[in-house]
């Protein structure tokens, strides 16, 4: 369980982009972030692997607090995270394979097992044969797969997205909602920053939004909610 | 932090693969620290033989002393003794007259002279001195002179204050260009490793995204820098070695009276700290520059 208790984040040049959040986020929910630009989703989003720390407050996993990680448990704390961006983040100089089998080289798992897991990793999303080829041999949504697949790998239990379709045309985003879905089936808390108001209306899942750094609503089988 | 050997061996395996798949860069790396270690190297050489070649011509500074025609030649061997005795001397060579009547007969190359002047031997018993330091030249003159039984003391005063001038700028312009140059291959290496670990920022941080430890993050760095760093050094030592090995002989070939230094060993620990220098430059500049990365 996250659970985020009166959270502020102010940035060094003065910018409020979070104002005293509290909120809880069930294991193996699947939560939408909605909001305007700049309200305050993506700070959120990047508390959640501690890429920032908040100014004021606690942030919780699991009953562990994450702001007072000593630096060398921050890197045991990401791998729990599975992380998926907008831009995807690929090394250009890796393969597909290579690109996703670097998330378990760099924690130290054995090279055998590196290669069953990272096999079975693409297969869930669908590249299996397309393992040899480098980013820029793949189609956009082929490319946020790979990254939905280094994100899964080593079995986060938390699974972060921050806009992960907004550069899809909107079939390759379907194809990238139904992977998540499948994944939050398996288990997997997903929280997912978004502007795709036709996927979170038929996702039916919990919708938070987020507007001037502060939760202006939180459904159950929400709606996006902002006008056209 | 502790690393399985799983890491280890794929640290070393993504070591060789960022060489080759970045080659272009890491062949700039290379060449810059060969340009730089040549750089430092020819410097280092010119130090060296300038502060060489000040210390050849410091050592042609001697003090001849002349004894006094009366007295015997128990007295001179006294005199001998005192002169040894006083601090600041380091050599102290006799001269006999007749010595110095041969030397004379010889650079002229004739008899005729000799035959001249018959028997007698117009030249006093001289000592020749070296001191320890050549700034104390004027000083151990002039507590020679003190002595008895010296008549005369001769040592060149009107060439040693400019001579010591010059040997003295010579070692400062030398050691300055070494230390010039040693700054500019400095800049120059971490440029070069800034612009290695900037491109490979993106690297860096998804490697933190996924929870790499950041020593896992830096090994790889620090093993290229090192690795790097000796090939570049390794290529420096052999354009300097065989250059200046070139050099020395061109120059004793055609300027006999330079004095050159060539002593192996001496060469060998210069050239063998350059690849040191190389190295250590490579996996340090690493080390800085992905400090900045790395802030969690």
């Amino acid at each position: 369980m996250i659970q985020l208790t009166n959270v502020s984040k102010i940035y060094p040049n003065g910018s409020r982009a979070l104002v005293d959040i509290s909120l809880k986020i069930d294991n193996g929910e699947f939560v939408f972030l909605v909001g305007p630009s700049g309200a305050g989703k993506s700070t959120l989003i990047r508390l959640l692997y501690r890429e920032e720390l908040p100014t004021r407050g606690q942030v919780t996993m699991n009953g562990r607090s994450m702001i007072r990680l000593r630096d060398r448990e921050v890197p045991q704390l990401r791998r729990t995270v599975g992380v998926i961006f907008q831009d995807f983040r690929l090394l250009p100089n890796k393969t597909a394979f290579e690109n996703v089998a670097f998330a378990l080289e760099v924690i130290g798992v054995g090279r055998r097992e590196v290669k069953n897991r990272t096999k079975k990793a693409l297969e869930l999303v669908g590249l299996a044969n397309k393992e040899n080829c480098f980013p820029h041999q793949l189609s956009g949504g082929e490319q946020q797969r790979v990254s939905v697949a280094r994100a899964i790998v080593n079995n986060p239990a938390l699974l972060v997205a921050d806009e992960p379709t907004g550069n899809l045309d909107p079939e390759t985003a379907w194809g990238i909602m139904e992977l998540l879905y499948n994944i939050n089936r398996r288990g997997t808390t997903i929280v997912m920053a978004t502007h795709a108001r036709e996927i979170v209306d038929q996702m039916q899942k919990r919708v938070i939004a987020i507007e001037d750094g502060k939760v202006a609503r939180d459904q159950k089988q929400g709606a996006y909610g902002y006008g056209t | 932090m502790a690393m399985g050997l799983n890491s280890v061996g794929y640290i070393f395996r993504e070591v060789g693969n960022s060489i080759r798949r970045n080659a272009w860069l890491s062949l700039a790396s290379v060449l810059t620290v060969t340009i730089s270690m040549v750089i430092l190297g020819a410097s280092i050489f010119f130090l060296l033989n300038a502060s060489n070649l000040a210390a050849d011509f410091e050592s042609e500074l001697e003090i001849a002393v002349f004894a006094k025609d009366t007295l015997d030649s128990q007295e001179i061997k006294a005199l001998g003794e005192k002169i040894k005795d006083l601090s600041g001397v380091d050599t102290i060579e006799f001269v006999p007259k007749e010595q110095a009547l041969k030397d004379l007969t010889k650079s002229m190359k004739s008899t005729s002279i000799v035959e001249d002047i018959g028997d007698t031997n117009p030249f006093p018993d001289k000592y020749t001195v070296h001191v320890v330091d050549p700034q104390q030249v004027q000083n151990v003159a002039d507590r020679i002179t003190k002595l008895t039984g010296v008549d005369n003391v001769v040592y060149g005063k009107d060439v040693v204050e400019p001579l010591l001038k010059f040997t003295e700028w010579l070692r400062w312009a030398g050691t300055i260009i070494v230390g010039l140059f040693a700054v500019a291959s400095l800049v120059l290496i971490s440029l070069n490793i800034k612009m290695n670990v900037f491109s490979r920022r993106k690297e860096i941080e998804i490697m933190k995204l996924v929870g790499a430890s950041n020593a896992f993050i830096r090994w790889p760095f620090i093993l290229e820098g090192l690795f790097l760093g000796l090939i570049g050094g390794l290529l420096a030592v052999l354009v300097v070695g065989l250059g200046y090995d070139w050099l020395a002989r061109y120059i004793q070939d055609t300027l006999t009276f330079m004095p050159v230094v060539h002593e192996t060993e001496l060469i060998g620990k210069v050239l063998g700290s350059l690849v040191l220098v190389g190295m250590g430059i490579g996996a340090l500049g690493s080390t800085i520059s992905l400090r900045r990365f790395l802030k969690v």
